[in-house]
């Protein structure tokens, strides 16, 4: 089942156009990275998805549904501003529940009933701060928590509506590398969690697209890995997806032994960063081709 | 050292050594005063500030037709036409200062007048505000009301375009918001303390108008009273009424800080 469709996208500003022609599907439960160079439109292209920079050309469905502005089947966390100051970590996580299944007129109005929901919103907030380790800091405010903490409520505040995409726009670019080791290590709790849905058969819960400048980052927390850049054959006319492929899956358990992950490093440098390397931006672009591949391999045996 | 910290105590015993010098200083003034002219009211004494409170408390009127004291009959008119002046400015600056923040069509054409009536000293405006209410409690209200909206309403709408991010209101789209659940939820909560800020810093300005519109047009109050007693110089009511207001302040200012803290124990200023 697909999350996420994009289809002949370009986007862009006055003149200048930084999106071309950009061609994506993402099937529920994929982690994806997004990488690239600086400036090449990484963010240009999560705001697309999420609907606040509409598309000049193309279009962007989130679950069959044509993104139009931001709703609640994108959701969004970004590297700083994540949370509400005026709320606890609770009530940041619970807002959601609060916004989606209630109205003003009904909490005004209605408080008895709006009490009693109140209290199953922060029960069912207070169960996703745990999915994130943080049940003890229920009812801190965001100026007394850490980086990494922020991070994690914001996770917690953007899944706790299931989103069919979660977007990340450098989520841990802010943090110093034990945090960011932990989160990590969190995406790969998240992703197992997939795996476990899938093979019993219901939808997995995350769906997750993340920008990072962090190439091993990049491989060691994703499963897919997309790469955007503008050295490529008709460049001049804008970014696009230049790099698709499948990558090394890490339980969170394993240790992060990265030379696993020096070859496709390297291809990825290659491919993505380089831009004295010119070719078809379709040349490493493979990735559904490698999954099918795969199944029929998997068939045959 | 500069911002070098000092021991409570002497923090305690300087405070109150400013004071007994301030009033110490000014026993002097006033003893040496009376030395020169017995009769003196420009620097009234202990003796001289008795009478004055006493005479500020004392029943008016006559038998037949009694009315309360001065400090009653005062405290009443200035502080209900401070109140509702306040009110009023406050509540019209923050529904129109957070509209024009969410708004650009309501931002377009309100912007440059405000900016423009913030700039006219409100006090200036006095004439035109006795010509539209008379010279009746309204007109008390209008120049309060008025002589803080201008401003107010500015620093309002500046505070929903710049603590409120675009980021955070986007967020709260994706968390399934409204446009009034944006306004109501995301943008009030946030601005909130920054308004409360606000008034305190607006309690003195808002004084400041209502006393000159008082000394100008009133016929009780806080500004009449002190006019009328200090043209006969009779400065020990009128010492009596400055101390007061700067009491009064004082009190509010306090409690607008507490109430802040209270309802927004996250703001940091
Ligand atoms: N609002 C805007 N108006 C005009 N140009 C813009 C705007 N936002 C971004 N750009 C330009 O579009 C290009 C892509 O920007 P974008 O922020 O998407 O890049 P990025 O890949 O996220 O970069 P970074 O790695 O630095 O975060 C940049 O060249 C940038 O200068
Ligand atoms: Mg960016």
């Amino acid at each position: 089942m697909d999350s996420l469709v994009i289809e002949n996208v370009s986007h862009w500003y006055g003149e200048t156009r930084v999106l071309n022609d950009i061609n994506l599907r993402i099937e529920a439960g994929q982690i994806v990275a997004v990488v690239g160079p600086s400036g090449c439109g990484k963010s240009t292209l999560l705001k697309a998805i999420l609907g606040t920079h509409p598309t000049n050309e193309g279009t962007i469905k989130a679950d069959g549904i044509p993104v139009t502005g931001p709703s609640r089947h994108v959701g969004m966390v970004y590297q700083h501003y994540s949370l509400y100051d005026f709320l606890t970590a609770e009530d940041n996580v619970a807002l959601g529940l609060k916004l989606d299944e209630t109205s003003l007129p009904y909490r005004w109005f209605a408080w008895p009933a709006w009490h009693k929901k109140r209290k199953e919103h922060l029960e069912r907030a207070r169960e996703y701060l745990r999915r994130v380790n943080l049940q003890d800091a229920a009812k801190r405010y965001p100026s007394g928590l850490s980086g990494g903490m922020r991070q994690r409520v914001a996770i917690a505040q953007a899944m706790i509506l299931k989103p069919k995409i979660l977007l990340l726009d450098e989520p841990f670019g802010a943090l110093d590398e034990a945090t960011r080791e932990d989160l990590q290590i969190m995406l790969l709790q998240f992703y197992q969690e997939n795996l476990r849905a899938k093979a019993e058969g219901r939808v997995p819960e995350y769906t997750m697209l993340f920008v990072t400048h962090e190439l091993n980052e990049a491989l060691y927390v994703a499963d897919r890995v997309i790469g955007l850049s503008r050295f490529h054959s008709d460049g001049h006319l804008g970014a696009t997806v230049v790099y698709d492929r499948p990558c090394p899956i890490f339980k969170p358990e394993d240790p992060r032994d990265f030379s696993r992950l020096l070859e496709q490093k390297e291809e990825l440098r290659n491919a993505v960063f380089d831009p004295d390397y010119i070719k078809h931006h379709s040349e490493y672009v493979s990735f559904w081709d490698e999954i099918a591949l795969e199944a029929a391999n998997l068939k045959a045996n | 050292m500069v911002r070098s910290p000092i021991p409570p105590w002497l923090m305690i015993v300087l405070s109150i050594g400013g004071l007994v010098v301030a009033l110490g200083v000014y026993g002097i003034l006033s003893a040496r005063q009376t030395a020169i002219n017995e009769t003196q009211s420009v620097l009234p004494g202990i003796k001289g500030m008795g009478e004055g409170f006493t005479k500020i408390r004392a029943p008016q009127g006559t038998e037949s037709n009694p009315k309360p004291s001065w400090l009653w009959q005062d405290t009443k008119a200035s502080v209900t036409r401070l109140f509702a002046g306040t009110a009023i400015g406050v509540v019209a600056s923050i529904v129109i200062g957070i509209l024009m923040g969410s708004y650009r069509w309501i931002e377009a054409p309100l912007a440059p007048i405000i900016s423009f009536m913030a700039k006219i000293p409100p006090t200036a405006m006095l004439p035109l505000y006795m010509i539209a209410f008379g010279t009746s409690t309204n007109l008390f209200i209008a120049m309060v009301a008025l002589g803080i909206f201008f401003s107010m309403a500015q620093s309002v709408f500046q505070a929903t375009r710049q603590d409120v991010t675009q980021e955070a209101i986007q967020k709260a789209y994706t968390l399934g918001a409204s446009d009034m659940e944006i306004i109501f939820e995301i943008i009030w909560p946030q601005i909130m303390p920054r308004i409360l800020e606000n008034i305190r810093l607006q309690i003195g300005p808002a004084m400041v108008f209502l006393i000159a519109a008082e000394v100008l047009f009133a016929d009780v109050g806080f500004g009449y009273r002190i006019r009328m007693e200090s043209r006969l110089l009779r400065m020990n009511t009128v010492y009596w009424y400055l101390a007061l207001l700067g009491g009064f302040g004082l009190l509010l200012d306090w409690l607008m800080l507490k109430l802040r803290q209270y309802l927004a124990p996250w703001f940091q200023g």
